[in-house]
C-alpha cells in the first residue's frame, strides 16, 4: 500500500430537498483513501453511506464539496466525462447484483466493453477468464435468473473486474447473500486489494471491518468515532 | 461503441420483447401499406385517366374557332359580332411570340357518298393547309402522310365506315378488303333550296392510312387542300372569299407545350375560342396529384396512430428498463450510447413495420389489380373503359420504409431523451 491519498472527498454535502423537509444526506464529509487500500464505510440505513460511494462513482452530484480521484475533480466533469472515468477507472458492486436479467452470465461480464469499443471476441475472451477465476466456467452461458444469489454477485464481481479499474465500490455487496457466500466475495475483495485496486466498501456488516485497511463510520451524514458509532447504535438498537 | 455492437445490441433488445415489438409494428404495417396502397391506386386511377385521353399526343397545339359573343337572353344575333378568322389573323397568329406554324384545317361542307365493290360509306373529309398532315401529330401506319389531287388518306377506323346496303337478315356480312392502294368511288352531294340533289363523282386512290390515335383522325379522310376547295366551291356556287368568311378551324402549333396555355390565353384574350388539350391534362394531373396527397394524408394518418403507439411501448419499455439505464450508466455508457440504443430500438420498429407494411400493400395492390382484370374480363366490354389499376411507383416502397423507419425514430425521440438524462443514481434506485 503505497502512502499517495488516490481519493480524497473534503467538505462534501449532498442535501435533498423532500416536500418542505430538507434532508442532510452528506452532512460535510472529509475523507482520503489510499491507493490500494481497504476502506470500509460503516453506517445503518439511512446514515448517507450509499450516497458517498456513489457520489465518488460520479453517478450523482454534490450540492457541494470537493472529489477527487487519482487527481481528477470528479464534481467538476460532464457527463461525457463522467462516462468515461466510470468506463475507464471504475467497478461497481451492488447490494442487488444489477445484472441484465436477458444476458447471460458471459455477455453481462462483457457488457462494459462494449462502450469501450472492444471487438466482441476479445471481450468474451476476457469474460470467460474472469468468470473462471471466479469459479463459474460452467455457468458462462447461464442467464441471472438460473443462478444463485452468490453466483450472481461473483458474476457481478467479475463485471466490476472486466474494465481492470483501480478503485471498486461496493454498495453492501454481501446485504443479499447468506453467510458462506457472503465470505467468499469479502475475500475476493481482499483478494483484488491485494493485486493493489482501492476498495471502497459500503456496508453495515461488521465482518467486513477484518478486511478493512481504514474504516469510516458515518451517522446521520456525518462522520463520527468508531467509539461514538457504537455507542449510538446500541442506544438504538 | 462500435456501429456493429449497438446493432447487435438494438436487435437482442427487440428479440427480447417479440410480442410487444410484433404488435406495435402491426400498427406500422397498417399505416405503411395504406399509403402504399392508397397512393399506388391513385397512381393507377391516374395512368388509366390520362390513358383514356390517348388522343392528346400532340400537348403544344392549340385548336382555335370563331368567337361568338357570349348569349344573353333577348339579344339578337348579328353576323358582325361573330370574331372571324381571316387570313389577316392567320398572319397576327404567326407573329405571336413562341408560335411554330398556324395550320388551317377544312372540312367538306355538303354530303358524301363512298363506294367500293358492293360496299358503301360516308365520307368524313378533311383538309389541312400544310402538304404534310404528320404536322397535326399523327403518323401512317401504311403508306404516306402527303396527299396529292386524286389521293386520300384514310383514318383508322375507315372499315367501320363501310356497309352492304343490299345486306340480307341472317346473311353473313361481306368484309371490306385492305383500302390501301385501292381506288375507291366517291360522290359529292349538294342540294338546292327545292332540296334537289346534284352529284359530283370523282375516284379517290388510297395512298394512306393513319396510325390509330384514339382521336377524331381515326374517323377521318384526308383529301389535298386544293381539291377541298374546289369541292366546297362547287357545293357553294360560288368562289369562296376566306377575308370575309373566315376559316373554321385552325390549329396554331406552339414551339414547346411550355408557352401554349399562355398562347391559348392570348388568343382568347383575342376574341377567339382557343382549346388547349394541355389545359385538360395539366387539370386532370393536378387533380390526381391532390387525390394522391390526399389518399397519401389517409394513410399518414394511420401511421400518426402508429406513431403513438411506438412512443407507447418505448416509454413502457423505458420505464420498465429504468435500472438497466442505470447500469448502462455505470458500466460507462454515455447519454448518446443510450440515446443511440433506445432511438434505434424506435427506428427499428418503424422499419420492420415499414418492411410489413410495403410487403402488405403490395400484396393488396396484386390482390385489387387481379380483381380488376377478372371484373374487366367478366365483364367482356373490353376497349377503352376506366380500369381500377394500382401501379406502385418504383420510389414509393423505399420512401415508405424510410418514412415508417424516420416515423419510428420520431416517435422514440421524447422516451429516449427522457432515457438518456436520467440521473444514473435514481434510475438505479428505480423500483
Amino acid at each position: 500500500m503505497s502512502n499517495t491519498s488516490f481519493v480524497r472527498v473534503s467538505d462534501l454535502y449532498k442535501i435533498y430537498q423532500m416536500g418542505n423537509q430538507e434532508v442532510r444526506a452528506l452532512d460535510g464529509v472529509s475523507l482520503e483513501l489510499q491507493e490500494g487500500s481497504f476502506n470500509v464505510i460503516m453506517g445503518p440505513s439511512g446514515s448517507g453511506k450509499s450516497t458517498l460511494l456513489y457520489l465518488v462513482g460520479g453517478l450523482d452530484w454534490p450540492t457541494s464539496g470537493q472529489i477527487e480521484v487519482d487527481g481528477q475533480r470528479i464534481e467538476l466533469m460532464d457527463e461525457n466525462q463522467l462516462a468515461q472515468y466510470r468506463r475507464e477507472k471504475l467497478g461497481f458492486i451492488f447490494q442487488s447484483f444489477n445484472l441484465v436479467s436477458s444476458m447471460s452470465a458471459e455477455a453481462n461480464v462483457a457488457f462494459p466493453l462494449r462502450f469501450s469499443g472492444v471487438k466482441k471476441a476479445k471481450r468474451l475472451k476476457r469474460a470467460v477468464s474472469l468468470l473462471e477465476r471466479m469459479g463459474l466456467k460452467e455457468r458462462i452461458g447461464h442467464k441471472p435468473t438460473e443462478l444463485s444469489g452468490g453466483q450472481q454477485q461473483r458474476v457481478a464481481v467479475s463485471r466490476a473486474l472486466v474494465n481492470n479499474p483501480s478503485l471498486i465500490l461496493a454498495d453492501e455487496p454481501t446485504g443479499n447473500l447468506d453467510t458462506t457466500s457472503g465470505t467468499i466475495i469479502m475475500d475476493l475483495l481482499k483478494e483484488l486489494r491485494e493485486e493493489g485496486k482501492t476498495i471502497l466498501v459500503a456496508t453495515h456488516d461488521p465482518r467486513m471491518l477484518q478486511y478493512a485497511t481504514n474504516a469510516i463510520f458515518l451517522i446521520d451524514g456525518k462522520e463520527v468515532t468508531e467509539e461514538n458509532y457504537k455507542k449510538t447504535i446500541q442506544q438504538q438498537g | 461503441m462500435r456501429f456493429s455492437d449497438l446493432i447487435s445490441l438494438i436487435i437482442d433488445n427487440l428479440g427480447r420483447r417479440k410480442g410487444r415489438v410484433l404488435l406495435t409494428a402491426i400498427g406500422v404495417v397498417i399505416g405503411t401499406a395504406a399509403v402504399v396502397t392508397l397512393v399506388s391506386l391513385g397512381a393507377g386511377l391516374q395512368k388509366s385517366a390520362t390513358s383514356n385521353l390517348w388522343g392528346i399526343n400532340d400537348l403544344s397545339s392549340i385548336q382555335v374557332s370563331p368567337g361568338y359573343p357570349k348569349y344573353e337572353p333577348g339579344m339578337s344575333f348579328n353576323e358582325a359580332d361573330i370574331k372571324k378568322i381571316t387570313p389577316a389573323v392567320i398572319e397576327q397568329f404567326k407573329g405571336m411570340k413562341g408560335v411554330k406554324q398556324v395550320i388551317i384545317k377544312d372540312n367538306i361542307r355538303g354530303g358524301s357518298l363512298l363506294k367500293y365493290g358492293k360496299m358503301e360509306g360516308w365520307g368524313n373529309f378533311n383538309s389541312v393547309s400544310v402538304p404534310d398532315i404528320k404536322d397535326l401529330g399523327i403518323e401512317a401506319a401504311q403508306g404516306v402522310t402527303v396527299v396529292e389531287k386524286g389521293q386520300v388518306i384514310l383514318g383508322s377506323q375507315y372499315k367501320n365506315n363501310f356497309y352492304d346496303p343490299n345486306q340480307k337478315p341472317g346473311k353473313e356480312p361481306e368484309q371490306l378488303p385492305d383500302l390501301f392502294g385501292k381506288t375507291i368511288d366517291v360522290q359529292f352531294i349538294k342540294w338546292d333550296n327545292e332540296g334537289n340533289q346534284t352529284i359530283r363523282r370523282a375516284k379517290l386512290e388510297v395512298v394512306g392510312i393513319l396510325k390509330e390515335s384514339r382521336s377524331e383522325h381515326d374517323w377521318s379522310m384526308y383529301i389535298n387542300n386544293d381539291e377541298m376547295l374546289k369541292v366546297n366551291e362547287w357545293i357553294a356556287g360560288k368562289r369562296i372569299d376566306f377575308s370575309k368568311e373566315g376559316y373554321n378551324n385552325v390549329v396554331v402549333q406552339a414551339i414547346s407545350p411550355d408557352v401554349v396555355v399562355e398562347l391559348a390565353k392570348q388568343i382568347t384574350e383575342l376574341g377567339f375560342q382557343a382549346y388547349t388539350p394541355q389545359e385538360a391534362v395539366e387539370g386532370i394531373n393536378s387533380f390526381f396529384a391532390i387525390m394522391q396527397i390526399v389518399f397519401g394524408g389517409v394513410g399518414a394518418i394511420a401511421l400518426l396512430v402508429a406513431a403513438i403507439g411506438i412512443a407507447n411501448t418505448m416509454t413502457m419499455a423505458i420505464l420498465e428498463r429504468t435500472r438497466e439505464i442505470g447500469i448502462m450508466k455505470a458500466i460507462g455508457a454515455t447519454n448518446n450510447n443510450i440515446l443511440a440504443i433506445f432511438l434505434g430500438e424506435a427506428a427499428g420498429i418503424g422499419f420492420l413495420g415499414g418492411i410489413g407494411g410495403v410487403l402488405l400493400g403490395w400484396a393488396i395492390c396484386a390482390v385489387v389489380n387481379a380483381l380488376g382484370s377478372s371484373l374487366l374480363a367478366s365483364g367482356g366490354g373490353g376497349g377503352a373503359g376506366t380500369q381500377l389499376n394500382a401501379i406502385i411507383p418504383l420510389w414509393l416502397p423505399i420512401f415508405s420504409v424510410a418514412f415508417a423507419t424516420v416515423v419510428g425514430l420520431i416517435s422514440g425521440l421524447f422516451p429516449s431523451l427522457n432515457a438518456a438524462t436520467m440521473v444514473p443514481v435514481d434510475a438505479l434506485k428505480y423500483e
